[in-house]
């Protein structure tokens, strides 16, 4: 880049401090950044990226400690500067982070909050015009109606307008640098390329130069123009973005790119579809879900949010199904109606043929022996107080299957299987990686030796290269065990590479059911091409975001308007779709798609 | 915790493999001064109260005109070694008074905390585990059992009936167990949403284990830790029962009854009222030092979260 | 609109609360033995007599009667006539049960009516010194969790903690009353009775929120929110007024909602022990007496305070963070 740099960094280095001395965690870092310039920092998790992006806003609280270097900004050492010519700098400074919902006083309304650190940093600036300007940006980061936003409370922000706020409140004052560690993490797809298009769009308009920290390439290759890639605390490459992906020099990168995961350019399906000609092991048929809650504020008048409505579908044995859709499309409910925690208000459950509503005793327990679930957050899935042993063998004390040593033997042989150590039996799971408390969770599931295991998430909180091992894992328990696999998941490249067939869910409906393939090269629903459109790749794009999604994000599924739930983003939208919702309609061989616009197609083929 | 944090290395507490967790928290606890401390002075106090009244053969109920209001040594006209805390009015022995009024109080409040906490914890339970109706009915009737200070409760039934042991305990712990229940409620139905309770659903694992093998071992600990804090306010209780005439009943001495006597004789023997409440205190705060440090221990384990 | 489904909903609760208060008392009043009649009789009276003054009283009626009696008068207002006290004031003794007409007989409302200022005023002042002294104690503590004003906020909550009421009460009447002459103690004469018991009271309520608030404000300055303050420019005098104090305010506001009633215990012997002329005074002798007219009714008064009490801390604490709902 031209010019002088904005920022200099050298040589810094911070360590955690523990009771035998000072353990690195970055060293030695070193970089440039020019006004106006994007540059994206990468690495995996564990590699320093936050403790860094914190350093250079002199973020460092004691137990960590900056052991040398300086992040030199006018001229100036930050990291020795004094708390209050600090605090002056921060209007030229600013950070957004990873937890859009904890980055504000939840009892103060978001606005009042803003105006708060603008005058906190800039004095000189009268509270009504602050106010105007509040408003005025919180209008630019398209949050709807901003007068009314103004006031409400962070509790009140979905997760993508709240870090839109948090933009403005980083952006409110002006500033020549921005540090953004992982702002699109707690993001779906869908309204984290939103935000990332408008931090891109802003820093045009305000001059404002990026740190962009990520653990995803992808993203970061979408927004900046230099990468730094971080490994194990140390830079161990720098390029401008496109040369990077496409001549990676350090081993680590050429990893880390071949580590993620191909959508358009490989046939990447790992197992061959079974044959069909078997009975479905589960039909779900027509079931829907409803909640009651009671309306704030009010005595006794209760609103309904339809989580799960009409749905149908059909897993067959030795099938890898793929259910997609981001959060509040209803997955979790159906997970739940799925594995009996719930009933349906209507409509059936079938497992094996049988009705799993109306199962009890011996019957319900030989289908819980049959149908297991590995949940997503694996740091509540497991007790805490509980020997990792323990918590294996509950399943087998509970349904009486063995005692004694060969209770031990089985569970030790499960947690070979999964690749836990033998000598973790013993231990409380405190200590676990993510990584580890996941492959507790597996075993837990398969020392009944189920024929059905629903994965809930089960990914989506390990990195990728955790994920590459668990997903090889998967495969081999299914060739041993013949297992059927039903994986709930919002990472569309994760079920383009394990599922054969996948369904799509937005707003509590099932709105596209297709082969693997068709799915990804032929999708017949909008929402679906959205989605495609919004995944994280390094590959050419099939389908544009610019053309696939309008602004904004799902309806409440708590009163919804009449019509089809995708009209308010939909970009193909017309008169009947604000009217009427459409159904499931065949659109050759198995594949279905709930639009008007394949049901026209087809008319009009037939015509 | 938040999602930035992720890449913040987590000090690792230093564990000793297969240590339970109960031992753990007992190695940190025994590890701090307050709680050295507290377990010095407690088992000295426990000790004395077992052992001293019989070994020195001075019957805590024995009148002797000869010895009237003997001040400790040292410290008034009248005094002799064989009474360190004085006597009081009728020449009672002190020091095997307070001993054996200690006795009483540790007892009752031992027993009452233990019948609390099966009374509260069950019903806490049930109330946060099932929720619905019978989380309703459950905690309206804690809601009405705190709405009416305890004390006026047990003084109530206690003063129109005849205050018995039995019936001391009964009471106190009849009208103290809501908050209880509601300590275990609010464990139970955060922990009731966690994801592992889920998992044990779908294994097929009964609601009565799910209760008993995984909630209790969560639940239990942090409220048994309260439980050493209110062994300390239920002594209380039964000393103010004493104080006001509501408790054990003399002859019998308890440490609410030797101060209400020792009440009327405050001008010329201050010892009577007050050498027996610093027995209590002294007792009171070997345990609530014990008890508090057990709690920060465990917060240390568990990061705060209960 | 929020505000008043909000109340509608409370007071409905609270009047359950209320009731089921009085069904409680009620029956243990009349299942627990001992007899009534024959205190306020006399023990010399003759069987007949006491047979005859309770039939007249409906104290053989069953007690499902005897309840909807009550609950009719209570719901006009009438809390009913004291057993012992006649209007005029002083306690009747047990021999002038010939005399002692229902006319005469003091009404439990006007009791109430009487001591109840002087026990708000005390609870008033000792709520007042707990939370000065708890801020000044506490709010250090829990800014500096592990060093040594937190081990000063453990050491003090756990000292309280330990020094029952009554026993505090007499060691303090006879130092700060009786030796150095600076308070007055027992009796009523004015403000200053008021102030050496509020102390005792404040003592004893000290503790918990001393703790409370250590473990609130702790918590709060681990907050994401907190940390990024610092980020986005605020100061830290700012962090912690603007908005550590006013997250850590709610649990200290809900503890007070709890712990009042276990102030109205603590009353209770206070007011026993400085014979301070308010509703704890009156409780132990109406209990001593067996007044159940007048148990029953203070135990609806305290109920009720306790329930009117939480609803204005609930109130203050949505108010407070608006994310609390109930």
């Amino acid at each position: 880049m031209t010019g002088t740099p904005l920022l200099k960094v050298r040589d810094l280095s911070v360590g955690l401090e523990t009771g035998g001395g000072i353990r690195p965690i970055i060293s030695g870092i070193g970089f440039d950044l020019a006004p106006r310039e994007i540059l994206g920092i990468i690495g995996a998790s564990g590699a320093g990226k936050t403790v860094l992006s914190r350093a250079l806003v002199n973020w460092i609280d004691p137990p960590l400690k900056v052991t040398s270097g300086s992040v030199i900004y006018k001229s100036q050492n930050i990291l020795d500067l004094p708390a209050q010519k600090l605090r002056t700098l921060r209007r030229e400074i600013a950070y957004v982070g990873a937890n859009p919902a904890g980055a504000l006083d939840p009892t103060l309304p978001v606005g009042q909050q803003i105006v708060e650190k603008l005058r906190a940093i800039a004095p000189e600036v009268p509270h009504d015009e602050a106010r105007k300007r509040v408003i005025d940006l919180l209008g630019a980061v398209r949050i709807p109606s901003p007068q009314m936003r103004y006031h409400e409370y962070p509790s009140q922000f979905s997760g993508g307008m709240m870090q839109r706020a948090l933009i403005v409140d980083a952006l409110v004052s002006n500033p020549a640098f921005l540090v953004a560690d992982n702002v699109t993490q707690p993001l779906d797809v869908t309204v984290a390329a939103q935000v990332l298009r408008l931090m891109r769009e802003l820093t045009t308009r305000f001059d404002t130069a990026i740190v962009f920290i990520s653990s995803s390439l992808p993203l970061v290759s979408d927004a900046a123009d230099q990468i730094l890639v971080l490994a194990e605390g140390r830079v161990v490459e720098r390029q401008v973005t496109k040369a990077l992906v496409a001549t990676p020099q350090h081993p680590y990168t050429r990893e880390l790119i071949s580590q993620i995961p191909k959508i358009w350019t490989s046939e990447a399906v790992a197992i061959d579809p079974p044959a069909q000609s078997r009975e479905p092991i589960i039909s779900i048929l027509d079931a829907t879900r409803s909640y009651r809650v009671r309306k704030r504020g009010t005595f006794a008048s209760y609103s309904t949010v339809r989580a799960v409505r009409n749905v149908t579908f059909d897993v067959f044995p030795g099938e890898n199904f793929g259910i997609v859709g981001e959060s509040g499309c209803g997955k979790s409910t159906l997970m739940r109606l799925l594995s009996r925690l719930e009933r349906p208000d209507s409509g059936h459950v079938l497992c094996d043929g049988q009705d799993i509503a109306r199962l009890s005793g011996k019957g319900l327990l030989k289908f819980r022996r049959d149908f297991q679930l590995v949940l997503q957050d694996p740091f509540n899935s497991l007790p805490p107080r509980t020997a990792i042993g323990a918590i294996i063998e509950e399943p087998l004390k509970t349904h009486g299957i063995a005692r004694g040593e060969q209770l031990r033997d089985r569970v030790l042989s499960v947690m070979h299987e999964v690749g836990l150590p033998g000598a973790l039996y013993d231990e409380l799971p405190l200590g676990l990686s993510a990584g580890q408390r996941q492959r507790v969770n597996v075993a837990r599931a398969m020392v009944l030796e189920p024929k059905v295991l629903i994965m809930d998430e089960t990914l989506s909180s390990l990195d990728q290269t955790e994920q590459f091992k668990l997903l090889k894992l998967f495969e081999q328990l299914q060739v041993q065990h013949g297992l059927t696999y039903v994986y709930i998941s919002h990472d569309l490249a994760m079920v383009r590479r394990v599922c054969n067939r996948v369904a799509v869910m937005y707003l509590g409906e099932v709105v596209e059911i297709a082969d693997n393939s068709r799915l990804f090269f032929d999708p017949g629903h909008p929402y679906t091409k959205a989605l495609l459109s919004a995944v994280p790749t390094l590959e050419e794009r099939r389908y544009k975001p610019e053309d696939c999604l309008l602004e904004g994000e799902p309806p409440s599924p708590i009163d919804l308007p009449p019509g089809c739930s995708f009209t308010s983003r939909c970009p193909n939208a017309f008169g009947r779709c604000h009217q009427q919702s459409p159904v499931l309609t065949a659109r050759g061989g198995k594949d279905l798609a709930a639009c008007f616009l394949v049901e026209n197609t087809l008319t009009h083929a037939a015509a | 915790m938040s999602v930035t944090e992720t890449d913040i290395p987590v000090i690792p507490v230093p564990t000793q493999r297969g240590a339970s967790v109960a031992r753990r928290i007992w190695r940190i606890a025994l590890a701090s001064n307050e709680f050295r401390v507290g377990a010095i002075i407690f088992t000295v106090l426990v000790l004395a109260a077992l052992l001293y009244p019989e070994l020195s053969g001075i019957d805590p109920t024995k009148m002797s005109v000869a010895t009237r209001l003997h001040a400790p040594p040292f410290m008034g006209d009248k005094w002799s070694w064989t009474a360190p805390l004085g006597t009081d009015q009728i020449g009672r022995d002190m020091l095997v008074r307070s001993l054996v009024g200690l006795r009483y109080s540790l007892f009752i409040g031992l027993s009452t905390v233990v019948l609390m906490l099966i009374i509260g914890c069950s019903l806490g339970t049930v109330a946060g585990y099932y929720g619905g109706r019978v989380d309703m009915v459950i905690m309206r009737l804690t809601d009405a059992q705190l709405s009416i200070p305890m004390i006026i409760l047990a003084i109530t039934v206690l003063g129109v009936s005849r205050p018995t042991i039995p019936a001391i305990i009964l009471v106190l712990g009849l009208s103290s167990w809501p908050v209880y229940a509601r300590v275990t409620r609010s464990v139970v139905m955060t922990e009731r949403k966690r994801e592992y309770v889920r998992a044990a659903e779908i294994y097929g694992a009964s609601d009565f284990r799910i209760m008993v093998r995984l909630l209790a071992p969560l639940v239990l600990p942090p409220i048994i830790f309260v439980s050493a804090l209110d062994v300390a306010r239920m002594m209380i209780f039964e000393s103010i029962l004493g104080f006001i005439g509501l408790g054990v009943q003399p002859p019998t001495p308890t440490f609410g009854n030797i101060i209400a006597d020792g009440r009327k004789y405050l001008l010329n023997a201050w010892w009577i009222a007050t050498m027996p409440g610093v027995f209590l205190c002294l007792c009171l705060t070997s345990i609530n030092l014990m008890g508090a440090s057990l709690e920060r221990a465990r917060n240390r384990i568990y990061g705060g979260k209960s | 609109m929020f505000v008043l489904s909000f109340l509608v909903r409370r007071l409905a609760q609270g009047a359950l609360i209320v009731f089921l208060v009085t069904l409680l008392i009620f029956t243990l009043l009349r299942v627990v033995p001992g007899d009534p009649v024959r205190l306020m009789a006399g023990g010399m009276a003759p069987e007949a007599l006491i047979e005859q003054i309770a039939k007249d009283m409906g104290l053989r009626d069953p007690i499902l009667v005897q309840f909807g009696r009550y609950m009719g008068g209570v719901v006009r207002g009438d809390l009913g006539q004291s057993f012992v006290r006649p209007a005029s004031g002083a306690s009747t003794g047990g021999s002038s049960f010939g005399d002692s007409t229902r006319g005469e007989r003091a009404e439990v409302l006007t009791l109430i009516g009487e001591t109840l200022p002087m026990t708000l005023q005390l609870g008033g002042l000792a709520i007042l010194f707990a939370l000065v002294f708890s801020f000044l104690v506490g709010i250090p503590g829990g800014l500096a969790p592990g060093r040594w004003p937190d081990r000063v906020a453990f050491y003090i909550s756990s000292i309280f903690i330990s020094l029952p009421n009554f026993w505090l009460g007499i060691v303090l009447a006879m130092l700060l009353s009786v030796q150095l002459g600076w308070l007055p103690a027992i009796g009523y004469g004015g403000f200053a009775y008021t102030i050496l018991p509020a102390i005792v009271l404040a003592v004893e309520l000290a503790p918990v929120l001393i703790r409370t608030l250590t473990g609130s404000v702790a918590g709060v300055m681990m907050e994401p929110f907190i940390a990024v303050g610092n980020v986005r420019g605020l100061s830290r005098s700012r962090i912690i007024v603007a908005h550590a104090l006013r997250n850590a305010s709610v649990p200290l506001l809900n503890l007070i909602g709890i712990q009042i009633s276990g102030l109205l215990g603590g009353v209770l012997v206070v007011e026993f022990i400085f014979d301070y002329p308010g509703l704890g005074l009156l409780t132990i002798t109406a209990v001593l007496q067996r007044d159940f007219p007048l148990i029953q009714g203070i135990a609806i008064v305290t109920s009720a305070i306790f329930v009117f009490i939480n609803i204005a801390v609930d109130l203050i604490a949505t108010m407070i963070d608006p994310r609390l709902e109930y």
